[in-house]
């Protein structure tokens, strides 16, 4: 085991006294993320690094006593993925500088740290949007933990996911000189930041989605858009409950309204009606849930643009009477109507409150995945008759979707937002966190493609066999190159080692 | 604690009450936790990481600690916290149960013992004579009724800070002429005043603000008084709120000084000057945020909007910034409480008003403290002294 002392003396030198911490106390409030499906975790080491420099210099520390970093951004994630039981865990909110906003060239540099209500608030200001918003959780989520996540979130159905709007980064290789290395167009040391590709191989991408494992991001720069100036909400529900309608409305409606589709989301039938079960003030009059709820946000920068938008999505989704206007009030007069709907940051940014956790105080095992769209109707399915046939095993009581929104992406893809939930009590955490890999094994085996891999998820990869043997060992010899002693986010991903054979976790027979 | 249990896993450890940047809410929110901004700003500093050691020490994972005090009383108790929280976890109900148990375990701070203790032997947290009270009334030409003798409509509840300081004095010596110039019959405990007890409750030490509660409370009922108003926004939330099991059998309305005499001078219509100055607000946590289901965001605005222009700083109302001085924090670490005040006076500058005004003494103060540790030509006003000089 690892001597702390001269580790923290080491850190404290570089950092000061103020910004590093061993005391129980701070290690129980680091111990864990929105994810109470995992037990806490302490800590050996907690530190706040104000610069770039200062990452490197811890990292060089660990290196020099082979002690494992994690980074951790707001704290945010779901999956285990901002916590670790022992270390050194780093936590990035103390840089959290917007460094330039370049509105003639639509870019910026921020450091990660920044919280995307942040960043936002400064470019709404201007009148530039980053187009995807970031995660849901985005008043206390960073910009370099959505990067590591590769999360998406409002705007993604136009804008795509965050990397895609990631022109580079700044980061600190995990290798005993704490390399500092800038991606992008920020590689060509003459460039501005404007652009991703051109300069290397894209770089960038090592860091996108890595979950920690590839390099600290302490810096990104970000493509910026023109935000527009006007934003609707409309919603259509369903007359059947028919997710082979689904499908084809999402690719007509991608086909025909585009670039003024914002946003897409879709409510599950069953997820309306617990809504309107929950309602505080329900209408005298119940309403008929027939089908999914369509939630459109709609954009344009004229009027009279965002007028044809709303007339052909009113069109395509009254056609031969698939569906009919809905309004949210019909399930909760506490709801605003759609004309009353103004854009705002708290609508994006609470929308999955809701959802997180249905009902507060459970365990929320998230299993959000894509999907091409095609499939939409047999992934439903597939996840349904994968709850039923394990309802016993599941947690007592818990409440499994196949999805509890669904997300369109741009093409020709969707998100199941989905998962479980269970009671927040250690007799049911084991059960809960088998239940959950199970459950990810069986979408990993019919092509669901999931992002903020976190432990949790990026493990039952693993174990669901989708990798190669030739994948893994490149994957490890990248992570070698970076990361020589194995320090950084060691557990995600089943990797404790390079010599370890990670097909010793593959699960072969579920069942 | 224990009985605040479950309501504990409510906490999902979102991080909002961080800071929530939202540029597009009305009022605009431009972060969260004031001394999570002051501090080294590890998780303990803020909401969420005290709620996680509330959970760890509820599951026996985590034992109280001097060290832990120390980190966790670097809190005004504002409940900004509260206010960014999806899930409508009132946070300071469990930082008041911690505090309590810490004091309980003997690890509560040194430097609140004696103010504490003061409170419960001499009727004020500031180790003063409390017959020092009544000092204030000889700047009165009028007599006020003592209402621990003479029947009166009203209660004016001066508060501590407010009765004994003498840089303050003008609080509650304008809100006597007010009462006087509008013909309220009002009555003033004076030297037999006892201390709220809003500072035991807010630093955890139960036995010294029930003590005054229940003193509170006899003297309340032996006076008959039917509303009580006070001019401190400290006071206020006291009254209304933690003692509302004390004194719910007495009938007894707790208004705000400003709420009641706003009432009055639109029932009566009356003329306010205009002095052509140029003003600033300054929401009290305790009449905003603390203050239950009815804050006092616009009657004093109303009000200042007639008497002066009032130019709103960038954080107002539910999402105004903590003036720092709150939950012992002037008493525990007057350098943060410091701090957080000139942030807030940097905030009121950039109004480019001449005044600062608020409706709380123990804001005044620190606020007041800090315009002068910044040479800031800002002049540190109560609205009660503006409405003197304003009623004609």
């Amino acid at each position: 085991m690892t001597n702390i002392k001269p580790v923290y003396r080491e850190i404290e030198n570089i950092i000061g006294s103020d910004y590093v911490t061993d005391k129980d106390f701070m290690k129980a409030a680091y111990a864990r993320n929105v994810d109470p499906a995992f037990p806490d975790r302490w800590a050996d080491i907690i530190v706040r690094p104000s610069s770039a420099s200062e990452v490197s210099d811890i990292v060089k520390i660990a290196n020099k006593y082979k002690i494992s970093i994690v980074p951790r951004g707001g704290g945010a994630d779901l999956v285990g993925g901002a916590a670790t039981e022992g270390g050194i865990l780093i936590d990035l909110t103390r840089m959290n500088n917007i460094i330039n906003i370049n509105e003639t060239d639509f870019y910026c540099e921020v450091e990660c740290g920044i919280t995307w209500g942040a960043l936002l608030s400064q470019l709404y200001s201007k009148d530039l949007t980053t187009g995807v918003l970031g995660p849901g959780s985005g008043f206390s989520a960073t910009i370099g933990g959505a990067l590591s996540n590769s999360t998406a979130g409002f705007g993604s159905t136009k804008y795509g996911l965050v990397p895609d709007i990631c022109l580079g980064v700044e980061a600190i290789l995990p290798d005993p000189k704490g390399t500092i290395i800038k991606t992008g167009a920020a590689a060509n040391k003459y460039a501005k930041p404007f652009c991703r590709y051109g300069v290397a191989p894209d770089f960038t991408g090592l860091f996108m989605g890595d979950v920690g494992t590839m390099g600290i991001k302490t810096k990104a720069y970000l493509r910026l858009f023109p935000n527009s100036p006007y934003k609707v909400q409309r919603n259509y529900i369903l007359n059947k409950d028919n997710y082979e309608t689904v499908f084809k409305l999402m690719h007509i409606l991608q086909k025909e309204i585009k670039d003024g589709l914002h946003d897409l989301y879709i409510n599950p039938r069953v997820v309306v009606q617990l809504l309107a079960s929950q309602a505080e003030r329900k209408p005298p009059k119940r309403a008929k849930i027939s089908g999914p709820v369509f939630m459109f946000i709609l954009e344009a920068f004229e009027e009279r643009i965002l007028d044809v938008y709303i007339e052909q999505v009113h069109k395509i989704m009254t056609k031969n009477n698939i569906a009919r206007t809905f309004e949210w009030q019909e399930i909760d007069l506490n709801l605003e109507l759609a004309k009353d709907w103004n854009f705002n940051f708290k609508f994006p940014y609470s929308y999955f409150n809701q959802f997180v956790t249905l009902a507060p105080g459970k365990i929320s095992c998230t299993t959000c995945h894509k999907i091409p769209i095609s499939v939409i109707d047999d992934k439903k399915k597939s996840n349904t008759n994968f709850d039923n046939e394990n309802r016993a095993n599941f947690p007592a009581q818990s409440f499994s979707l196949f999805a509890r929104s669904i997300h369109l992406l741009p093409n020709g893809h969707c998100i199941f937002a989905g998962g479980f939930n269970a009671e927040n009590i250690d007799e049911q955490r084991e059960t809960a966190m088998n239940m959950w890999h199970k459950k990810l094994h069986h979408q990993v085996k019919y092509g669901g493609v999931h992002y903020w891999l976190g432990e949790a998820i990026s493990q039952s990869i693993v174990e669901a066999d989708a990798y190669t043997p030739e994948f893994i060992q490149f994957f490890k010899d990248i992570k070698k190159i970076v990361d020589p002693n194995f320090l950084l986010s060691p557990n995600k991903f089943h990797m404790y080692s390079y010599e370890d054979d990670i097909s010793k976790y593959i699960i072969k027979d579920e069942n | 604690m224990s009985k605040l249990g479950n309501d504990l896993l409510q906490c999902i450890a979102c991080g909002d009450c961080r800071e929530a940047t939202d540029f597009t809410s009305d009022p605009q929110k431009w972060g969260v936790c004031v001394a999570r901004d002051h501090t080294p700003g590890f998780e303990p500093y803020f909401g969420r990481g005290k709620m996680q050691i509330i959970r760890s020490l509820w599951q026996g994972k985590l034992e109280l600690s001097k060290d832990m005090a120390e980190v966790l009383y670097q809190c005004p108790t504002c409940n900004a916290c509260a206010e960014a929280c999806a899930y409508d976890i009132d946070n300071v109900t469990f930082y008041e149960a911690l505090r309590a148990e810490l004091i309980d375990a003997d690890c509560g701070l040194e430097a609140h013992i004696p103010m504490n203790k003061a409170m419960m032997e001499l009727l004020n947290p500031y180790e003063r004579d409390n017959k020092q009270k009544k000092e204030w009334f000889q700047k009165l030409d009028f007599k006020v009724k003592d209402a621990s003798s003479e029947k009166a409509e009203t209660l004016y509840f001066v508060g501590c800070t407010a009765a004994l300081t003498p840089d303050i004095n003008p609080i509650a010596i304008s809100t006597a002429k007010v009462l006087d110039k509008l013909g309220i019959d009002f009555s003033v405990f004076g030297e037999h005043e006892i201390c709220c007890g809003s500072v035991g409750k807010r630093t955890g030490n139960l036995e010294a603000f029930n003590s005054v509660a229940i003193r509170n409370y006899e003297l309340f009922k032996k006076s008959g008084v039917n509303t009580i108003i006070t001019s401190c926004a400290g006071c206020y939330r006291t009254l209304k709120i933690d003692y509302a099991d004390f004194i719910e059998d007495l009938g007894i309305i707790v208004l705000h000084t400003i709420e009641y005499i706003k009432k009055i001078l639109y029932e009566k219509n009356i003329d306010l000057k205009n002095f052509g100055i140029t003003v600033t607000y300054h929401d009290p946590c305790h009449t905003g945020r603390n203050s239950g289901l009815t804050p006092l965001y616009d009657e004093p605005r109303e009000i200042l909007k007639k008497i002066a222009t009032l130019v709103e700083m960038q954080t107002i109302k539910e999402n105004a910034k903590c003036c720092g001085a709150g939950g012992g924090v002037k008493k525990g670490f007057p350098e943060l409480a410091l701090e957080i005040a000139k942030s807030r006076i940097i905030e009121a500058q950039e109004t480019g008003a001449e005044y600062l005004v608020s409706i709380c003494p123990f804001c005044y103060r620190n606020l007041s403290d800090a315009i002068k540790a910044l040479n800031s030509n800002l002049k540190m006003v109560d609205l009660m002294e503006l409405l003197n000089q304003a009623l004609v």
